[in-house]
């Protein structure tokens, strides 16, 4: 076989994969521009003719906003806090070594490495006791807390790598630790502080059960819509399900899209570097 | 304190130390520290939140229930211990596989396009992937059905319905979702595989299966290693999955131990045991952070 074929041959099949496993959601957003009829439709309608209903349908629900707007503010916000404490923390662990150093980077990693309900399970009796649920600022402390040690994890690996020579040259020219912290280092992190960003920002725009279980009507978010939206008409709203989803995933690929070299760190807590 | 007598103050090395860590431990005493402790102390009570009686002292009874299997407690750990594994090794060998077909692709057209379709499973939120899927395995809109019969045959499948195999189906989803996972990592071994020595391999005529185990295995095991590590630990947690599509039925088939965890804390409000059930959970999660941990510092140890 001439080199150019099996090249080509090669090519087709990795894309053939990749559709492979992206099929499933390629349905969804083909569904999502179905009329009702048309997705319970037997057997499954390949060819239809497109509608764009379902959408003016979602947008016009007087939930939908609080929940897109909930959806961005809580994690934005608990990223931004998490990232700029959990930077703090990782460059006393990466600089200072304080005792305990390796305990406290082991206990932040076993919180992400216990499921969720028996997280979550105390800090609920907690804030019903204090009376915090359905309260913004409360859930985003949460998942402020719960995005702490990843962030910490990917950010000390970075500064790991960042030469102390830079922080001893800065203090020697009579720079603070401010100057050095903010103006030296910070900067030479850039792409951890990205990764950090990105992955926990993917994290807690797709959470769903603490926002079901600390948060409440007012702080719902995308995921607890789909989770709790879903039944109508004495079944589920398969039109509603198919374009929530389809609009909710924009977000999550487009960051893979762009941040493709980041997607390793970030799935290993900073771990594994490299690019694929 | 004016700006001058702070950075005085951020002189002394304590001081920084301190101030440094304060938030991310003022974080983790109030949302962790506490309710940890709170919970640790509930497992040895019993505590209805539906009763609406005060938590009554109840000894070593909830450790003692959870031993003596009460609520098919074991039963949970089993069907979740099986989801682990057999989930785990599925991903991890076709995961391997696909890596391997995907290393030499560096020069393809759409690259990146082609992998942000392959990683799309492992970034959607398992709620809405668990909707959709019950939505593909639907018994009489649903094209799996459609696509099984018109290739194989094959009569109507109630794939969440059946109780022989709605376990299969949830776990097939799982697959589905974490082998382009573990295909990220094998890309991420097979980088680590220093460029001279594949070439000095290729040099000495060496068979494909002696690469690998020759110059791969030695470079790419402990990337691998920690990828398998870090499915186990999630697989361990699945919950978000199962809730849409079965909520642990038909039975108990589906019932992993997150699942009834969840089931007990939040539906049936049983604090005392729950907390006694995370308590064992978290036993768990600290053994396997520890292998974690300990895998991360031989790689170190080892370069």
């Amino acid at each position: 076989m001439p080199q150019r074929l099996r090249t080509t041959l090669y090519y087709a099949a990795l894309w053939l994969v990749s559709l492979i496993f992206f099929a499933p959601v390629a349905w969804i957003i083909l569904s999502s521009f179905k009329t009702r009829n048309d997705i319970l439709a037997t057997p499954p309608k390949l060819i239809f003719s497109p509608t764009f209903e379902n959408y003016v349908d979602l947008f016009t629900r007087s939930t939908f906003m609080l929940q897109l707007i909930n959806s961005v503010f809580l994690s934005l916000a608990a990223v931004i806090l998490a990232v700029f404490v959990s930077f703090l923390a990782a460059f006393c662990f990466s600089r200072f070594k304080p005792k305990g150093t390796d305990f406290l980077m082991f206990l932040l990693l076993s919180i992400r490495m216990l499921p969720g309900p028996a997280v979550i399970m105390p800090v609920y009796l907690m804030y019903v006791a204090f009376g915090w649920k359905d309260n913004h600022i409360g859930l985003i402390f949460f998942y402020a807390m719960f995005s702490i040690p990843f962030s910490v994890w990917i950010l000390k690996g970075f500064l790991d790598g960042v030469s102390t020579r830079f922080d001893e040259t800065g203090r020697v020219n009579g720079g603070s630790w401010f100057h050095v912290i903010f103006k030296v280092v910070l900067p030479q992190v850039k792409p951890g502080l990205i990764a950090a960003f990105i992955f926990n920002l993917i994290f807690v725009w797709n959470e769903f059960l603490f926002n079901f279980i600390i948060g409440g009507v007012s702080t719902q978010n995308i995921p607890y819509a789909l989770a709790v939206g879903a039944y109508a008409d004495g079944g589920l709203n398969w039109t509603f399900i198919a374009t929530l989803t389809s609009i909710y995933i924009v977000p999550p690929v487009l960051f893979i899209y762009f941040f493709q070299k980041y997607l390793l760190v970030g799935m290993t807590f900073g771990t594994v570097r490299g690019e694929v | 304190m004016s700006t001058n007598s702070i950075s005085r103050a951020l002189d002394n090395r304590k001081f920084l130390v301190f101030a440094l860590l304060a938030p991310v431990l003022a974080f983790f005493i109030v949302f962790n520290t506490i309710p940890t402790l709170w919970l640790l102390g509930l497992s040895f009570h019993k505590f209805s939140l539906i009763s609406g009686t005060p938590p009554e002292f109840f000894g070593i009874r909830n450790f003692q229930d959870i031993f003596f299997n009460k609520n098919n407690i074991w039963g949970d750990l089993r069907r979740t211990f099986l989801f682990v594994v057999v989930g785990v090794s599925i991903q991890t060998v076709l995961g391997v596989l696909l890596g391997f077909l995907f290393w030499g692709s560096k020069d393809m057209p759409g690259r990146r396009v082609a992998l942000t379709l392959l990683f799309t499973p492992m970034v959607l939120t398992p709620i809405a992937t668990g909707t959709f899927f019950r939505f593909i395995y639907d018994p009489t809109f649903g094209a799996l059905n459609f696509l099984l019969s018109g290739l194989f045959g094959t009569g109507v499948i109630d794939f969440l319905g059946n109780p022989s195999i709605a376990y299969w189906a949830v776990l097939a989803v799982d697959c589905w979702m974490w082998t382009p996972f573990m295909t990220l990592m094998t890309l991420a071994a097979l980088g680590s595989v220093p460029k001279a020595e594949l070439e000095a391999a290729e040099i000495d005529r060496l068979s494909w299966p002696q690469r690998v185990s020759m110059v791969i295995w030695h470079h790419g095991k402990f990337i691998l290693m920690l990828g398998i590590l870090l499915r186990t630990i999630d697989a361990f947690k699945t919950l978000d999955l199962i809730i849409p599509m079965t909520k642990g039925g038909p039975g108990q088939t589906t019932r992993l131990v997150a699942v009834e965890l969840n089931k007990q804390s939040f539906e049936s409000f049983n604090m005392g045991w729950s907390s006694a059930v995370s308590v064992l959970l978290l036993l768990i999660s600290i053994a396997m952070t520890s292998i974690f941990i300990y895998i991360l510092n031989r790689r170190r140890k080892a370069g």
